[in-house]
């Protein structure tokens, strides 16, 4: 007994030695910024100049502005899209190649990953070629198809700029879903679908009655990447419309960077960032409950 | 793994289908790479077209004034510095992670998850007032160590999914000889573990070099600035030649792509093994 106790303690130690850079480095940079982002959210700060002790100032200007409500609801819309347009599309797409063309599936995962290990800022670069309203591909390809009357210049018009920048997320992020799911989709055993197809099964309900719940938590471990990963966006809107026009496609990322340091509102900045993070840690517990099979612990 | 399936309309379909979406996805970087080799006015000319001979003055163009090669230079320091002390620092707790499991130890897995899933820009506002005061605002290392941390959680899950994957007995064995869990850990599991280790300096790698909210905060400098921050204020002054513009987009992106066709295996593999972990 006395060994195990020795055993345990030195165990104890070597852990934390073990541990002990990685926890200096998240606590000094990830930690106390968070915690220190509290702090600051209660000065009225230009980032030069003495900061004025404020309150809860800051957090009742923030309840009451409006750019930051829309911002975090386009947030809101991103995620949603993501996990529609990049989450469930890469599912089926994993399935099809997978399943159904097993032969091309390493080429296409290759050519849905190019996006996603090239950085944002060319990736939104390029397609404000794509966009262009004079020379761009969209335009062209819409009056190509006689839809000449939706021509537009969808990068700089209120009404489309969000889209528009939605619409490069899908593409640029999907490649990582599709490569998750051909790892679970394979996780299924051959077997079930065998008994599926002696039934009679097509692809379509292989799909649905097989393939769907027996993922179902990577569907769900993904989806929460995505929703994060979208309350985490910022080089791919700010490259693309820098949160314009007008704060049509603003999402939180780029109304705090456009805070802190074009219009030197260093408190209210991080406000905007630690009431995001709170908010974050409240939409990530949210959603896990919410896709949480019944009988799930 | 799927077995054989016989060939019919339904992949034939899917076969087209993906193919014409995959193209959609790949275009940008299909037509980024031939618009290189054309002349501006055969861009200005026709922008979709394909080149109708090999040039390479937008290269040439887009590299004198050596603005774009000291970004690179700055990139690489700064992608060196993270990568390393990345590695290094989540090699040892990813280990930890794996091997001991003291009863404290899921509560440190839950903090290290929570802190994947911050994002930086939370932290930005005091980064700045603690690099400033540190001095380090407008330097490399004010750059690398953030960013550095920001990359370690999800790198930790990666090694300690790898350490997962050896048995046991093999560190047993050790600590019968009398071996210190140190001696343990350097003589046994650090041999093993290095191809784990150049998998996750990969893609940190690529992260660190795209990484973009950092470097265009914490560095003001021109001089010191990396590829990516750079490169918008390079395609800012070249509106008017625009292969010049691609092929300064071009060699920015090609070096992740290179690591790419290089280490797909790795990188996919890293990729699922940090997802994995919820």
């Amino acid at each position: 007994m006395s060994t195990d106790i020795g055993l345990a303690k030195r165990h104890n130690r070597a852990t934390l030695l073990f541990l002990a850079p990685a926890l200096i480095f998240v606590c000094a940079f990830v930690a106390y910024p968070v915690v220190y982002a509290g702090w600051l959210s209660m000065f009225e700060w230009d980032g030069a100049s003495d900061p004025v002790f404020v309150g809860a100032g800051n957090f009742l200007k923030l309840a009451a502005d409006p750019v930051f409500w829309a911002s975090l609801g386009r947030n809101l819309l991103v995620a949603l899209s993501a996990i529609v347009f990049q989450v469930f599309l890469a599912l089926a797409i994993a399935y099809c190649l997978v399943r159904i063309v097993p032969a091309f599936s390493r080429i296409f995962l290759f050519f849905y990953l190019v996006p996603v290990m090239v950085s944002e800022i060319c990736i939104g670069l390029l397609w404000r070629f794509m966009y262009n309203p004079y020379f761009g591909l969209v335009n062209a390809a819409l009056k190509a198809v006689g839809l000449d009357s939706l021509k537009r210049g969808w990068l700089g018009e209120s009404e489309t700029a969000f889209l528009a920048v939605v619409v490069v997320m899908s593409f640029t992020y999907l490649g990582l879903y599709v490569l998750l799911f051909t790892a679970a989709v394979r996780s299924v055993p051959e077997s079930v679908y065998e008994a599926a197809e002696l039934d009679g099964a097509g692809d379509l309900r292989k799909f649905f009655s097989i393939t769907v719940p027996m993922v179902w938590d990577a569907v769900r471990a993904n989806s929460l990447l995505a929703i994060i990963g979208s309350l985490k966006t910022f080089s791919l809107v700010f490259v693309l419309t820098n949160g314009g026009p007008s704060h049509a496609s603003e999402v939180v990322s780029t109304y705090l960077y456009k805070m802190g340091f074009a219009s030197f509102q260093m408190g209210y900045a991080a406000t905007i960032g630690f009431v995001q993070m709170a908010l974050t840690a409240l939409a990530a517990w949210v959603v896990f409950r919410f896709l949480r099979r019944k009988g799930d612990t | 793994m799927s077995a054989v399936r016989r060939w019919n309309r339904t992949s034939t379909i899917v076969l087209i289908v993906l193919t014409l979406h995959a193209l959609m996805v790949i275009f940008p970087f299909v037509w980024m790479i031939y618009s290189t080799f054309k002349t501006n006015k055969e861009f200005m000319r026709s922008v979709w077209s394909f080149p109708t001979s090999l040039n390479f003055d937008a290269y040439i163009g887009a590299w004198s004034g050596g603005a774009l090669g000291s970004y690179a230079v700055n990139s690489l320091i700064i992608m060196a510095g993270a990568t390393i002390i990345t590695v290094l620092v989540s090699t040892l707790a990813g280990y930890a992670l794996a091997i001991y499991r003291p009863r404290w130890m899921p509560a440190v897995e839950l903090s290290l998850t929570a802190a994947m899933a911050i994002p930086a820009y939370v932290a930005l506002v005091p980064l700045v007032v603690m690099l400033r005061t540190a001095g380090l605002l407008d330097t490399h290392l004010g750059v690398i160590l953030p960013t550095a941390a920001f990359n370690v959680p999800v790198s930790i899950f990666i090694m300690q999914a790898f350490f997962n994957t050896l048995p046991r007995e093999l560190f047993d064995a050790g600590r019968v000889d009398g071996a210190s869990e140190w001696m343990i850990f350097r003589v046994i599991a650090l041999p093993i573990a290095r191809p784990a280790m150049f998998t996750v300096g990969i893609v940190n790698m690529i992260w660190v070099w795209n990484d973009f909210l950092f470097p265009v905060v914490f560095i003001n400098n021109p001089a010191r600035k990396t590829l990516p921050v750079g490169l918008t204020d390079f395609v800012g002054e070249h509106v008017t030649n625009y292969p010049v513009m691609l092929a300064a987009i071009l060699m920015a992106a090609i070096a992740p792509l290179i690591l790419f066709i290089f280490f797909e295996r790795q990188i996919t593999a890293a990729l699922i093994g940090g997802a994995v972990k919820e």
